[in-house]
């Protein structure tokens, strides 16, 4: 894997290599030093696929804010639980009574220890964010450097389109992530080191984008050429996907053009032949019948209802007959029966984890959608995570 | 901050969005209570920050007879020396911070008299 200072100086060479043949070194050189000022600390290799923070100080402290946000969600999480359980059963509540969720969030809010877990998780996620933009915007001359590097390189290709309109709902700061996956020029970069807290250690190595890819099922003919991953972020399924199918032609498209620059970036590193477009997954200009699969990693959660609707008769245009059509989120069918403090969880992540659109996800009928659209729609089989859901689509032939 | 003269002559992909709110967020009853808890949690890091300083300081002194900034930097952990910290680090996450979970239902207000028989 090529390490990123490395793409700065091979992109400003071959840049230059088209008007002077003998001018590359001199601009790999030049480059280098205009993003790398003398002084600068050497890159600190990867850890797996990821490369390590520029420093050693950042690192130790996001390593511990990932401690400190799993003992929040563990011992601290279990002990709020288990106090949502006594205050229920103080009231005369029987712990199966179907609360409502605005109940619940009256009962439990006042709770010290509920409150408290609520203000761990929240402090964590700032912090952890706050340190991700101290860095990538403190030090944007090296980080854009190395994207510009990488824009201009394959061996996929990498398509900004500064004209996109973008609809109001993809603009929110979901994750309460600085800038949102469209307002920072490194909301890709704070999307990779940032969800790393979220998978507790399982995002190294893309583990549960490469498992996601490996089950992914497809057509009953065999013929996989095409496939498309919308809302495909930083592209870790995407290159998933193409590494489970080496042949084919595989896109990502995403709203944030940062995050696909940065997807792009990675697909550099790795030497893996993947387009990525900012696009709108409502109107991907792909022709009709294009993909042979169409897929998104947990993205319908973070959309409108309008704009899931509009995705999936999208999808339904440019699968072709007997492709597949597998949008992989949150269980919606047999997800188990939420308690008071599940309840007030979701309250908690909606209103100030900022999932604008995760509860209206859970009620917006994804899967009526997905059988009105004229899809023939398979729950039962294969899943694609554990415990995830299972929207297994296929146009008829 | 970005240096905002050299991010105007740059390829930019950003564009415009909409701000959440949950900086102002009030979970404790008192924002300044709120406060302090973030203050607690990044000191936390900040110690465990120096802390793993620390051990790689050590261990290149121990081994190298000598240490430099880009040694430390540099330094890579051995999967044993990996395991170890972690362990250390959880440990101290819940040494340090267990007491929040300590049961607050038998709290007594500060002016009320203890009774003796």
């Amino acid at each position: 894997m090529m390490d990123r200072r490395t793409l700065v100086g091979v992109g400003a060479a071959l840049t230059t290599a088209v008007s002077s043949f003998f001018g590359g070194r001199k601009a790999e050189a030049k480059a280098k030093d205009m993003a790398y000022p003398k002084g600068t600390m050497q890159p600190r290799g990867h850890v797996e696929r990821l490369e390590r923070f520029a420093n050693l100080s950042l690192e130790s402290r996001q390593d511990f804010l990932m401690s400190f946000r799993t003992w929040a969600n563990g011992d601290l999480g279990r002990t709020a639980n288990a106090r949502a359980d006594e205050i229920l059963k103080s009231k005369g509540i029987p712990k199966d009574n179907q609360l409502s969720q605005a109940e619940a969030i009256e009962l439990l809010k006042d709770d010290p220890i509920i409150a408290m877990s609520t203000r761990g998780w929240c402090s964590a996620q700032q912090l952890m964010w706050s340190g991700l933009k101290e860095e990538f915007e403190g030090n944007a001359d090296r980080y854009l450097s190395e994207m510009e590097a990488a824009d201009k390189m394959g061996p996929g290709k990498l398509e900004l389109n500064a004209n996109l309109k973008l609809p109001d709902y993809v603009k929110h700061e979901i994750h309460i992530q600085p800038g949102g996956y469209v307002g920072s020029e490194f909301a890709g970069h704070m999307y990779h080191y940032g969800t790393n807290a979220f998978y507790t250690g399982r995002n190294f190595n893309d583990e549960l984008h490469v498992g996601s890819a490996n089950n992914m099922p497809i057509p009953k003919d065999g013929k996989v050429m095409r496939i498309l991953d919308v809302g495909c972020g930083i592209g870790q399924l995407a290159l998933a996907l193409k590494e489970r199918f080496p042949n084919a032609e595989v896109w990502g498209i995403d709203v944030g053009g940062p995050m696909v620059r940065y997807a792009h970036l990675r697909s550099v590193e790795r030497g893996l032949d993947v387009n990525f477009s900012q696009r709108l997954g409502e109107d991907t200009q792909f022709p009709d019948n294009y993909f042979d699969i169409v897929t998104s990693y947990i993205m319908f959660h973070e959309v409108s209802p309008e704009g899931t609707a509009a995705q999936v008769k999208e999808a339904m245009r440019i699968v072709r007959p007997g492709g597949i059509y597998y949008p992989l989120d949150f269980k919606l069918n047999g997800a188990p029966r939420r308690t008071a403090y599940g309840m007030y969880r979701g309250w908690m992540d909606h209103r100030w984890n900022n999932e604008v659109w995760t509860q209206k996800f859970r009620t917006n009928g994804l899967p009526d959608m997905i059988r009105k659209a004229g899809f023939d729609l398979n729950e039962k089989e294969p899943e694609l995570l554990r415990g995830f859901g299972i929207l297994n689509a296929t146009k008829p032939a | 901050m970005a240096d905002e003269k050299k991010m105007g002559e740059r390829t930019k992909a950003a564009s415009d969005f909409i701000k959440g709110d949950t900086d102002s967020a009030v979970f404790l009853g008192n924002p300044h209570i709120d406060n302090l808890m973030t203050i607690v949690i990044a000191m936390g890091a900040e110690i465990w920050s120096d802390r793993q300083r620390m051990r790689i300081v050590e261990h290149l002194l121990s081994t190298k007879g000598k240490v430099t900034t880009e040694m430390i930097e540099q330094y890579v952990p051995t999967n044993e020396q990996k395991a170890a910290w972690a362990a250390e680090r959880d440990a101290m996450a819940k040494r340090v911070y267990s007491v929040m979970a300590r049961d607050t239902s038998g709290a007594k207000p500060f002016g009320e008299e203890r009774k003796f028989n």
